[in-house]
């Protein structure tokens, strides 16, 4: 408390009288445990944990939010939680970084597997409301349009637009793709097929090989899986 | 100027209540390109940012008021500038970026190249004359009080009760215990 006000006492003095660093002298902010002298409390001190945990071992924390837990927070929790979890991941990432060039561990990495799966989560939830609005709104599935499309190779791929400033009949570049197939490519895409046909076979009769086996060796399970009504 | 124009700006980091636009396709700031610009566009703003920077110790020696930080490649001196003042409340004078290349030359049990990742380094000059030290984020801290002595407890104990075990019984008067009936 007598750090904070001291400091706002220094901001006022500062803004007031434009002296740049006589006033505060170094072994009086030294003495109440401070990291530098600045004006802001709480500017670079966030990209560090609270300083009682630095040296130990282990660090105590919660478990990370789920994806439910999310969906009932609006928007504006929401918004707020994001740029909480993300000091709080570059605190730990700070933490990593500086374990690594000490060469001692980092107390208690899950923290940061945690921050980094609740900020997933989140994304997930806000993905969620913003196809939801979209669809309710426009009807669009997808964010970004595209179209399905044969391309030189024979395949039917799902073409992503892109963003241009002028039309696709003065686009050199866009031009000089081709969204068409030559009659010698209906040979390779009859062998592709085939390939196709070739795995999804092998995959079918290994599955009744592996049938048959345990059909062979455990005789008296399969009647009773197909009796048990759970 | 123009960098500043071009390059994308930090929606302010709520204080108090603040609505976020429901309406507004949601922007990453990584791995994503950002819509076209064009004249007169409006300042494209990144809701939510997809940054993450790590404050690092300086290698060789720094001004006291530089602080050191590694950056997404994608991520500019503006946009950290922006970053910093906004979410951080720290004034910046000067930004100042490279990028590092990441060794691609160990190579492992099969002779194939090993690569390290590239990251940009930014140093970023504070405004006001602050200055910065990175603090010592593993002092040596000497065993608490609160957990030696329990152990100690513990250890004792169950070092007494090995020894009440194995004694053996005090009414036999010191004779082994394979005599008998």
């Amino acid at each position: 408390m007598a750090a904070a006000s001291f400091g706002v006492l220094c901001r006022k003095a500062l803004t007031g009288l434009k002296v740049s660093r006589s006033l505060i002298s170094p072994q009086a902010l030294a003495s109440t445990g401070l990291l530098h002298t600045t004006l802001s409390r709480k500017g670079l001190e966030e990209f560090f944990d609270d300083p009682k945990n630095w040296g130990e071992e282990k660090v105590k924390s919660g478990a990370s939010w789920t994806c439910q837990q999310l969906r009932n927070k609006s928007n504006e929790d929401l918004h707020k939680l994001w740029y909480v979890l993300l000091k709080e991941r570059n605190m730990l990432l700070t933490l990593e970084q500086e374990a690594k060039r000490q060469k001692l561990p980092m107390p208690s990495p899950e923290r940061l597997e945690k921050v980094i799966d609740s900020m997933d989560a989140l994304d997930k939830v806000v993905q969620e409301r913003e196809d939801a609005l979209r669809l309710l709104q426009t009807g669009q599935e997808k964010a970004r349009p595209g179209a399905w499309r044969r391309d030189i190779f024979g395949r039917i791929i799902w073409h992503k637009f892109k963003q241009w400033p002028i039309p696709w009949y003065l686009n050199k570049r866009y031009n000089r793709k081709r969204f068409f197939a030559m009659p010698y490519v209906e040979r390779f895409v009859r062998l592709r097929l085939e390939k196709q046909a070739r795995i999804e076979a092998r995959k079918k009769s290994l599955e009744k090989k592996k049938e048959k086996f345990l059909q062979k060796k455990f005789p008296h399970l399969s009647e009773a899986q197909k009796s048990s009504l759970v | 100027m123009s960098d500043r124009m071009h390059a994308c700006a930090l929606a302010p980091a709520p204080r108090g209540p603040a609505l976020a636009p429901p309406a507004v396709p949601q922007l990453v700031a990584r791995g994503n390109r950002y819509p076209l610009y064009q004249l007169g566009n409006p300042q494209l703003r990144v809701f939510r940012t997809n940054f993450f920077i790590q404050l690092v110790r300086p290698g060789t020696a720094q001004p006291e008021d530089t602080v050191q930080f590694r950056i997404p490649m994608e991520m500019t001196r503006v946009d950290l500038r922006n970053y910093l003042e906004r979410i951080y409340n720290v004034p910046v004078a000067a930004v100042r970026t490279r990028v590092q290349h990441g060794s691609n030359r160990k190579r492992d049990y099969r002779n194939a190249r090993v690569k390290k990742p590239d990251y940009k380094v930014a140093y970023v000059q504070l405004a006001h004359g602050q200055t910065f030290t990175f603090p010592d984020l593993f002092p040596e801290k000497e065993q608490s009080p609160d957990g030696s002595p329990g152990d100690e407890d513990i250890q004792d104990k169950l070092l007494e009760e090995q020894q009440r075990r194995q004694s053996r019984d005090p009414r036999r008067g010191g004779v082994p215990d394979w005599f008998g009936l």
